[in-house]
C-alpha cells in the first residue's frame, strides 16, 4: 500500500530513485540538487536500499561512471544542476549517442554569470539538442511518478534513451509538499526489475566492440535510428502514462496537459515547470471574468509534441509562452521558439513571447494575469502583427517592460 | 612459467593493426593482454592505440575481448562504473583494464584517473607514455620531457615531464611500477602483479619510445626504450603498498648524452640543457633511492 | 540472430588491416646461427615470429618490416632483405 508523506522535491527524486531499483548510482554534490545524493547515500548505508554508489570527483566522472556501469548492463541513476550539467557535457551528450538509459534528475538552476543559485531551466534546455528525452515537471509528486515511468520508458526497446526529469530548484527542490509513496511491491508491478541490454554492452563472455571509429554513412544511419527511436518515445511516454495511472490513480497527461481548454478558448498561456501552478490561478480567475483564455503545459520538451500541440491549438487565435530562460540570438526565450516551430503552418495564430523568473524571480499570479490578458488582446485583434516583441515580466516595479 | 610461455599465449588484438612500423606501444599492448588473457574488458581512449584501429571500424571489433573507447577524458571514470556493475553481479574475476596514452592520463583524463585512483576502484590502468599527443601529430603533453622537440614546442619545451608515477603512489593505491617494452620479463611480472592485485588500484606507467615522433630509426625502438633505463631516465620500480622497489638496478648509469643523442627531438638541445636534464635525473634517482628506504608511508 | 545495431557496435568479427602490403623489407632467419634465445619473438611488435617446438619461424603475413627483430637478435641470425619491387 502507499503512504503519504510530507517531502521536498529533491526527497521526492530521491525516493523514486531507491524505488526503481537502480544498481548504480554516482553523482555530484551542486546546490540544489545535493540532497538527493545525501539521501541516496544515506539509504544505501543503512542498508535500506541495495545498490552501490561511486562517491565521484566530478559530474563529468558522475555521468562516466554511469555509462560504464549501464555497459556493464546496470540500471542507474544521477542528479545534478546548471554547471554540473555543462561540466558533464561532454559524457552527456554520448549517454545519448551510446543508446545508454540512464535516468538523471535535474534541479533547474540558472546558469552563471552573474553568479546564482537560483531556478531556471537554462542549464537542462541549453542541451536540449544533445539527444536525451527531456521532462519538465510542476511538483513533487509528479516529480517521484515521472523518475518512475522515466526507467520505464528509457528502457522501452522502441527507446532505449537517457532521460532527464527536470525541475526548478528551491521552488521545488527545497519546498515540502504532500506526496503519496507507492510501496516496492506496487512500483515492482509497473517497472520491470532489472535492464537486459542486448543492443550494447560490454561483457567478456559476449565480446563486443564499443563504439568503433564510424564512417560517415553508418554514422548516419546510427542518427536516423536515434531520431526514430526520440519519435516513438512520444508514443511510449503517453503509454507510460496511461499504464501509470491505472495502476496509481495519478493522470499526468503524457507530454503535454490542456487546462480549461475548450472550443470557445481564444487564447493560451504555455507554461512548463512549476510556474504552471500559479498558471492556473491566473486562468481560473480571468475564466471567472469570462475571458476566454485556458493553458497548455508542456511536459516533454524532447521528444517535441508537435503534433498534439498543434491539435490542442487549432482553435485558438494567439499564444503566449512564458519561459523562465532565453534562447540568445532570437531575444525570445527557448520554449516560444520550440513551440514556434510547431505551429509553423498554422499562420492564423498570434504569439506573444514572455520572460519571466530568471535567477530564480518569482513569477506571481498577478504577471500570468497581465500575460493572459495580453494575449486575449491579441486574439480579439483584426489583422495584427503575428511576431510581438518579447514581454520582460518583472517584480520590481511590478509593471511589464518592454 | 617463463616468460617466453607466457608471451606464447593467444594474442586477443587484431593481427593487422595501423601502428607505425616499430612501435613499442602495439607491442607494449600486446603483450599486456597475453598476460591478462580474455576474461577482460579493455578501454582504448582516443590516441595512437584508439587510432590505429584497436577498438575496429564500423561493425567489426579491433580486438577478441570486449573493447571500447572511453572520452579522452573519462577512461578511469567509466572503468570504475564498470567495476561496479560487475561486482554488483559478483563478477569480481573481470580484469577491468585501461590502455591509454599520456594526454589522457596526465592530462585531459588526469581528474577521472586521480578520482578513481583515490577511491581505490579496481582498475589496472595501464599508461603508454611516448611523451606528447603523437596520434595527433607530436604535440606537447605534460609529459614530455625538458627540451623536446614537439610541433608545438619547435624550440623545445621548457618545463620538465611530470612526474606521474610518483604522483600515483602518492594517492597510496596498492600498487604502481614502471615498465619498459625492452625489460619484457619485467614487464610481464609487474602486470601479472596488477592482475592478481585484488585490493584495489593499479597502475603502471610505460615508457613507451616514439618513432615517428621522437625521430629515431623503427629498429631501435626497443634499444631507445633500453637506452632511457640504463641512462636512468626512467627507472623502473614499483610501489608495492607503499612499499617503493627498484626493480631493475643501475648501479653504473650511461650519461644521458648516450641517450639524448639519438632522438631528432633533442637535436636543438644545449649543453647547459644537457647539464641540466642529467643533474635532474641524478636528483630523482637519489630520491628513489631514498624512497626505497622509507616507503611512501615515511615508516 | 542479426544484431540490429541500434547503437555503435562491432559484432562482425575481426577488423583486420593487410599491413604485410607495407612493408619495403622483410626479414630472413638464417637458422645456422639461431641460439633460440627467443628476442625476436620477445620484440616483434605485430607478432609475427612463431614459437615452434623446434625454435622460431617468420610469418610474414602481417609482418611491417620494422627489422626490430633483426636489430635485437644477440647472434645477427636475422637480416632484413629488400622486397622485390620496392
Amino acid at each position: 500500500m502507499s503512504h503519504v508523506e510530507v517531502m521536498t522535491g529533491n526527497q521526492a527524486a530521491s525516493t523514486a530513485a531507491c524505488l526503481a531499483r537502480p544498481d548504480v548510482i554516482a553523482a555530484y554534490p551542486i546546490t540544489p540538487q545535493s540532497s538527493v545524493v545525501e539521501d541516496i547515500s544515506k539509504a544505501i548505508a543503512e542498508g535500506k536500499l541495495d545498490a552501490l554508489i561511486s562517491e565521484v570527483e566530478s559530474e563529468h566522472s558522475a555521468m562516466s561512471v554511469l555509462e560504464g556501469a549501464a555497459l556493464g548492463e546496470a540500471r542507474t541513476f544521477s542528479a545534478t544542476s546548471s554547471q554540473g550539467l555543462a561540466f558533464m557535457y561532454e559524457p552527456y551528450f554520448r549517454a545519448s549517442t551510446l543508446r545508454l538509459p540512464i535516468v538523471m534528475a535535474i534541479a533547474n538552476r540558472e546558469m552563471i554569470s552573474p553568479q546564482t543559485l537560483w531556478a531556471s531551466a537554462q542549464d537542462s534546455l541549453s542541451v536540449r539538442d544533445a539527444g536525451w528525452i527531456q521532462y519538465y515537471v510542476e511538483n513533487n509528486q509528479e516529480i517521484l511518478d515521472t523518475i518512475l515511468q522515466a526507467f520505464c520508458v528509457a528502457e522501452d526497446k522502441r527507446v532505449l534513451l537517457p532521460i532527464n526529469i527536470c525541475y526548478d530548484g528551491f521552488y521545488l527542490s527545497h519546498m515540502s509538499e504532500r506526496v503519496d509513496v507507492p510501496d516496492q511491491a506496487q512500483v515492482d508491478a509497473f517497472l520491470p526489475q532489472c535492464y537486459k541490454p542486448d543492443h550494447i554492452y560490454l561483457d567478456p563472455d559476449r565480446p563486443m566492440a564499443v563504439d568503433p571509429l564510424t564512417n560517415g554513412d553508418l554514422l548516419m544511419e546510427y542518427r536516423q535510428k536515434h531520431l526514430e527511436a526520440q519519435q516513438r518515445a512520444l508514443t511510449v511516454i503517453e503509454e507510460a502514462s496511461e499504464v501509470f495511472f491505472n495502476l496509481f490513480g495519478r493522470h499526468w497527461d503524457g507530454c503535454v496537459e490542456a487546462y480549461k481548454i475548450d472550443h470557445n478558448t481564444k487564447g493560451a498561456i504555455i507554461t512548463l515547470g512549476s510556474m504552471t501552478g500559479a498558471a492556473r490561478e491566473a486562468i481560473d480567475r480571468l475564466q471567472s471574468e469570462g475571458l476566454p483564455i485556458g493553458l497548455i503545459k508542456i511536459r516533454v520538451v524532447r521528444p517535441f509534441p508537435k503534433t498534439e500541440l498543434r491539435e490542442l491549438l487549432s482553435g485558438i487565435k494567439a499564444v503566449g509562452v512564458v519561459d523562465r530562460n532565453v534562447c540568445f540570438g532570437w531575444n525570445t526565450g527557448i520554449i516560444y521558439q520550440e513551440v514556434l516551430a510547431a505551429i509553423s503552418g498554422s499562420p492564423s495564430i498570434v504569439h506573444q513571447p514572455f520572460i519571466a523568473g530568471l535567477g530564480g524571480e518569482d513569477i506571481t499570479i498577478e504577471m500570468f494575469e497581465t500575460a493572459a490578458r495580453q494575449v486575449v488582446t491579441l486574439a480579439q485583434k483584426k489583422n495584427g502583427s503575428r511576431d510581438q516583441e518579447t514581454i520582460w515580466l518583472r517584480s520590481v516595479s511590478e509593471e511589464v517592460h518592454k | 612459467m617463463s616468460v617466453l610461455d607466457v608471451l606464447d599465449r593467444p594474442d586477443v588484438i587484431s593481427p593487422g593493426i595501423s601502428a607505425c612500423v616499430g612501435c613499442s606501444v602495439e607491442l607494449t599492448l600486446r603483450t599486456v593482454m597475453k598476460v591478462l588473457g580474455r576474461n577482460s574488458v579493455l578501454a582504448i581512449p582516443p590516441g595512437c592505440m584508439g587510432g590505429v584501429g584497436v577498438v575496429g571500424w564500423d561493425k567489426k571489433s579491433g580486438a577478441e575481448i570486449p573493447v571500447f573507447f572511453p572520452l579522452l577524458t573519462n577512461t578511469a571514470s567509466m572503468l570504475s562504473g564498470l567495476r561496479l556493475a560487475y561486482k554488483r553481479q559478483g563478477r569480481d574475476g573481470i580484469h577491468v583494464v585501461a590502455f591509454a596514452g599520456d594526454g589522457a592520463s596526465v592530462d585531459a583524463g588526469f581528474q577521472a584517473l586521480s578520482g578513481a585512483a583515490e577511491r581505490n576502484d579496481r582498475i589496472i590502468y595501464i599508461c603508454y607514455d611516448n611523451e606528447g599527443y603523437m596520434n595527433t601529430g607530436y604535440q606537447r603533453s605534460g609529459a614530455t620531457p625538458k627540451g623536446a622537440w614537439t610541433s608545438t614546442t619547435p624550440y623545445g619545451k621548457l618545463q620538465i615531464k611530470k612526474d606521474m608515477p610518483r604522483i600515483m603512489a602518492d594517492h597510496r593505491i596498492p600498487y604502481v611500477s614502471t615498465c619498459s617494452p625492452a625489460y619484457m620479463k619485467d614487464l610481464v611480472e609487474k602486470v601479472e602483479k596488477a592482475k592478481r592485485n585484488k585490493a584495489g588500484f593499479s597502475y603502471l606507467h610505460v615508457l613507451n619510445p616514439c618513432v615517428g615522433g621522437w625521430g629515431f630509426p623503427p629498429e631501435e625502438s626497443i634499444e631507445i626504450a633500453r637506452l632511457s633505463v640504463k641512462t636512468r631516465y626512467f627507472p623502473l620500480y614499483e610501489v608495492v603498498n607503499g612499499e617503493y622497489h627498484i626493480t631493475v638496478d643501475i648501479p653504473n648509469p650511461l650519461p644521458v648524452s648516450d641517450y639524448v643523442s639519438r632522438l631528432k627531438k633533442f637535436s636543438r638541445t644545449s649543453e647547459v640543457a644537457l647539464t641540466e636534464m642529467q643533474e635532474l635525473i641524478d636528483q630523482q634517482w637519489q630520491e628513489l633511492k631514498a624512497l626505497e628506504q622509507v616507503g611512501v608511508n615515511g615508516a | 540472430m542479426p544484431h540490429d545495431y541500434v547503437a555503435p557496435v562491432g559484432v562482425e568479427g575481426i577488423y583486420i588491416i593487410n599491413t604485410g602490403k607495407w612493408r619495403i623489407q622483410h626479414p630472413v632467419l638464417a637458422e645456422e646461427k639461431c641460439v633460440k634465445c627467443g628476442k625476436c619473438f620477445m620484440f616483434c611488435p605485430v607478432g609475427a615470429i612463431k614459437r615452434r617446438d623446434d625454435g622460431y619461424h617468420i610469418d610474414l603475413e602481417y609482418c611491417k618490416g620494422c627489422g626490430v627483430c633483426s636489430h635485437e637478435c644477440p647472434t645477427k641470425a636475422i637480416q632484413m632483405i629488400g622486397e622485390e619491387g620496392k
